[in-house]
């Protein structure tokens, strides 16, 4: 069973998430900031990361940032969520090491989509 | 989706309360990027999380709330009205977010206005813009709210066509034009921030991540069985408490503790910190201060007191209330405190700490203080108060009246708190969860509402009490003490005009007759006059500003009872506050103190002279320290007083009862006769009218006296206005500016018990005058005092000899008493020789004697006795009196 960390600072968005993902028997941890979830990728690298953008304490940006000069901090392939569809956004997102962005509001169909072309699924 | 949508409510109130905190503050702190980033921040997340829940109408507000928002983080100039426009859409969204609660939808609307206003805010440089996107309204009315977004959205498209090289030039703007301003300005600000926060700098209003939502209801449930662990935890107590050493007896103590740990856990959960009902007072006083046109700044302390979820609804409206009033009535405009020399700023400062088991919530502000004054104007005109009242009130006791219902002193009906909700409901809501309500204030220094709220209201300290065979429980926070009343003691119970009044300490308390006041039927066993009997046990309560004794007939025990609330059915009795379930499985009622004084009818005031600070006292005048007089009428039109202090009891008798004796008038009182003194011009009462009297002491000498009415027992400084030359009279003062004239009670008690001395004396003249003849001077001395005691003037003779000397020298006597048995010439000789002279011939005599046969008789009433007494039958003796001296029978 593949884990994937979901960051999102709005339990409701965790949820969601987190029904989806689990219904494609990923397994699943939740983090509401990216300073805690970089504590729990220290611990425990996951298969995944959905990770929000703006957030308290750490925002997604510095995460990603930072998890990637972590030692294994390479292996997560990171989805990027945002509201925010403009190139130069995206742009900022995969420079900064994200694997692959989706767009909030998501659904079921989207994630599964986006994780098969990553090769999550 | 009906639990997402839960959460999705509860989360979104809570950023929505945080945002109106935080913008308050960002209104000051406009340049504080972190702030700014925080509120940012909520707004998205809040637009975020609709998009997954299809909650359009407030995606498309957050969305235009955010459109301006980004705009503040461009660096555009915080304006007011910016403030307000986004303060105004958060208000919105709330009641969006109730509407959802309720239906599970959004409630049907448009927030055209708003997202015109806001997005028109946002740009703000093109006044005309927005002026075109309003009239593009005005146009489309029944546009859809898309086509409205799209409204605002090209009436900046607009400005920019009548601007083209403007628009070229600030290429961002067709990012916002596609609702994408936000993103540039984001990026620019977040970064730095973010990096800083992650260095360990928290962010303000985070809370501890290590915790998990848990449903009010799953709480509710979790206390509602804990409590009835507690019940069958006491059941089983109460059983084990019959029982002598049985083996369950430790490892129910144990179970005992546990449950005691598990209730406090469960209660812990419940509690929050207060500050949660504070966050949304920084809004309000901004808004407020808008409104009212003056400067205002809250200082809060103690937000981390934490206390039950219940207890915080229950305080949250009379709180804001408070606040509300403090901002409008308290502090003034800012030209009026500089022209008295303050700050412009007004201060409103809120504390909260925890006392015992009761946290305390200080709400205070540097305004005028109380007018007392308008007050007492406005007690006058309502007619609470009469000016002489007023005037034996102190300034806190008038303070008070703020408290009554429909009571407002503003000069002018605001908006703000003359909405004719008034103090009276926020004390009223206090007391319900039994709390307390009292207030200080100095004239131009302020006011400070001190409120004392209990922890929590799911269990409580109660005495478990009993009276006509019913059981109650009293809440104990409202019991002040508990005491015995006895006759003839400091602590006993008194009538003044037909009501009990318990005497404690030297103050008068009313009392009520708990079975009495909801009717019980009496039990048989103890009928309820009774209890005002030798011994009465008396709870001191104390209700708000309400003190009173509650009569009971036995205090069982104290018990930490767990607060059932009424069932439905019983809701119209106010009287109890709900109930609860004891030990041995019974129910009984908990008594509502307040609600109870209210029923009763205690008179606040009237209270209130009972419990009179002693600060206010310290604050008089020494000299003028005020005591309490018993104010009553006794003949003529003036009043008279005297000190409570020195009326050791007040009766009321009828009139028949009392008699008449040669000395004067008396009364039967404790198995014995008490002088009663009628003071001048005082009517006397006949038959079964009640004549009132006064009883005093001294020095276990009983003196009443009579008099017309007792008026009242007020608290007044004696200070005397006139001395008075007239015995009797001390002086005359101002009582509530009324002439009262204080009674000199030695003079009544001494002079008076003299002068019926004397007067008895000169009565002597008319007396029988009674010859005593006995050779025993034991018998002497015992007879004559009885005899002297039922009024006659007794002369004695040790002899026959010393007898008839007398009657030689010409004394004549009514009656004469001859022992029998006598040395020397005896009884019937001594006899023989009184009838022989006709100065003495007519006198009757009666024969005393230690032996009686019917010979003795005989011979006695040959001799010319016409009574014949053994020497120890008094009664005899007093019955031969009369009935040989009928003229002065009544003596007897």
């Amino acid at each position: 069973m593949k884990s994937c960390l979901v960051v999102d600072d709005s339990p409701v968005i965790r949820k969601v998430a987190r029904r989806i993902l689990e219904d494609l028997k990923f397994s699943i941890s939740e983090a509401e900031d990216g300073k805690e979830a970089l504590e729990q990728c220290r611990v425990s690298m996951p298969d995944a990361v959905l990770l929000d953008w703006n957030m308290p304490v750490m925002d997604g940006i510095s995460f990603l940032v930072a998890l990637r000069k972590e030692q294994g901090g390479d292996r997560p392939i990171v989805i990027f969520c945002t509201t925010e569809n403009d190139i130069d956004h995206i742009t900022r997102a995969i420079t900064a090491g994200a694997n692959e962005y989706i767009m909030k509001p998501f659904d079921r169909d989207i994630i599964e989509s986006k994780f098969h072309e990553v090769g999550l699924l | 989706m009906d639990e997402l949508l839960g959460e999705f409510l509860t989360e979104t109130q809570e950023s929505l309360e945080r945002l109106d905190v935080e913008l308050v503050r960002f209104e000051s702190e406009p340049n504080d990027p972190e702030l700014l980033n925080n509120i940012f921040r909520l707004v998205h997340t809040v637009k975020g999380t609709c998009g997954f829940l299809g909650l359009d109408r407030l995606a498309k507000l957050t969305h235009a709330a955010e459109s301006l928002m980004s705009r503040y983080r461009d660096g555009m100039t915080v304006s007011a009205d910016g403030v307000s426009a986004i303060l105004a859409s958060l208000d919105r969204m709330n009641e969006i977010l109730q509407g959802l609660e309720r239906d599970q939808q959004e409630p049907a609307g448009s927030d055209d206005d708003l997202i015109v206003r806001l997005l028109a805010l946002a740009e703000a440089a093109a006044p005309q813009g927005a002026r075109e996107a309003v009239r593009d309204l005005e146009d489309q009315e029944t546009l859809a709210d898309m086509a409205m977004v799209r409204a605002g959205d090209e009436a900046i498209r607009g400005r920019r066509v009548s601007e083209p090289e403007e628009a070229e030039a600030r290429l961002p703007d067709d990012l916002q034009a596609a609702g994408l301003e936000y993103l540039v300005a984001e990026e620019m600000v977040s970064e730095p921030i973010a990096s800083e926060e992650a260095q360990g700098t928290d962010a303000p209003g985070r809370e501890a991540a290590q915790s998990i939502r848990v449903k009010v209801d799953t709480l509710e449930h979790l206390m509602t069985t804990v409590s009835e662990l507690v019940l069958a935890r006491n059941q089983l107590l109460d059983i084990d408490r019959r029982k002598q050493d049985t083996e369950w007896k430790a490892p129910l103590h144990r179970l005992s503790g546990i449950t005691n740990e598990l209730q406090r856990g469960i209660m812990k959960a419940r509690m929050l910190p207060i500050d949660r009902a504070w966050q949304k007072l920084p809004r309000m006083l901004r808004d407020l201060s808008v409104e009212l046109g003056k400067s205002i700044e809250l200082t809060t302390s103690g937000g981390e007191t934490e206390l039950d979820r219940q207890v915080l609804e229950f305080i949250r409206d009379p709180m804001t209330h408070l606040i509300r009033n403090a901002a409008d009535h308290g502090i003034g405009t800012p030209a009026r405190r500089r022209a008295l020399g303050k700050s412009e700023t007004g201060h409103i400062d809120l504390k909260a700490y925890a006392e015992g088991d009761h946290i305390v919530i200080e709400i205070g502000d540097d305004g005028r203080g109380l007018d007392t004054d308008r007050i007492k104007a406005k007690c006058i005109e309502k007619e609470l108060l009469s000016e002489t009242e007023i005037g034996q009130l102190g300034e806190s006791e008038i303070h008070q009246f703020i408290f009554q219902p429909g009571f407002s002193t503003a000069a002018e009906v605001t908006d703000i708190s003359g909405r004719g909700v008034g103090l009276d409901v926020v004390r009223a809501n206090i007391e319900v969860i039994g709390g307390t309500v009292d207030l200080k204030s100095s004239s131009g220094q302020g006011t400070v509402f001190r409120l004392r709220i209990p922890l929590t209201l799911a269990i409580a300290a109660a005495l478990i009490v009993e009276t006509d065979g019913t059981r109650f429980a009293v809440p104990q926070h409202n019991v002040s003490e508990v005491v015995r009343a006895k006759r003839e003691t400091d602590c006993r119970i008194e009538m003044i005009n037909d009501a009990p009044q318990l005497r404690l300490r030297g103050r008068l308390l009313p009392v009520y007759d708990l079975g009495g006041l909801l009717h019980l039927p009496e039990d048989e066993a103890v009928p309820r006059g009774r209890l005002l009997g030798e011994m009465a046990t008396v709870i001191v309560m104390e209700a708000g500003v309400r003190r009173y004794g509650l009569l009971v007939e036995t205090v069982l025990r104290p018990e930490e009872i767990v607060v059932k609330p009424k069932a439905s059915v019983l809701q119209d009795l106010t009287m109890f506050s709900g109930n609860t379930i004891l030990g041995d499985g019974s129910v009984i009622m908990i008594i509502d103190p307040a609600a109870l004084a209210a029923l009763a009818g205690v008179s606040e005031i009237r209270a209130d002279f009972s419990q009179r600070e002693a600060e206010t006292q310290e604050a008089r005048e020494p000299e003028e320290a005020p005591v309490p007089l018993l104010l009553f009428k006794a003949g003529g039109s003036v009043r008279k007083a005297v000190p409570l202090a020195l009326v050791a009891r007040l009766e009321e008798i009828p009139g028949k009862e009392i008699e008449v004796c040669n000395e004067g008038d008396v009364i039967r009182y404790r198995d014995g006769l008490m002088p009663l003194l009628f003071m001048d011009g005082v009517t006397r009462q006949a038959g079964d009218a009640l004549q009132p009297i006064l009883v005093f002491d001294d020095e276990g000498r009983h003196v009443g006296l009579a008099i017309d009415e007792i008026i009242d027992v007020v608290e007044a400084p004696l200070s005397l206005e006139i001395r008075s030359v007239t015995p009797g009279l001390i002086g005359s003062l101002l009582v509530d500016g009324e002439v009262t004239e204080l009674i000199d009670i030695s003079y009544y008690i001494g002079e008076g018990l003299t002068q019926r001395l004397a007067a008895r004396e000169a009565e002597a003249a008319k007396t029988a005058r009674l010859l005593l003849v006995d050779d025993s001077q034991f018998f002497r001395n015992m007879l004559a005092p009885l005899l002297t005691a039922h009024g006659y003037s007794v002369t004695l003779a040790e002899s026959a000899h010393e007898a008839l000397e007398m009657k030689e020298e010409g004394t004549r006597f009514d009656l004469i008493i001859s022992d029998l048995e006598m040395p020397g010439l005896d009884g019937f000789a001594f006899a023989q020789e009184a009838k022989k002279d006709p100065r003495w011939s007519e006198t009757p005599l009666i024969a005393l004697s230690s032996y009686s046969s019917p010979e003795l008789i005989a011979r006695s009433r040959a001799a010319g006795f016409i009574e014949y007494v053994g020497k120890f039958d008094r009664q005899k003796l007093m019955a031969a009196l009369k009935a040989v001296l009928p003229q002065w029978g009544a003596a007897a």
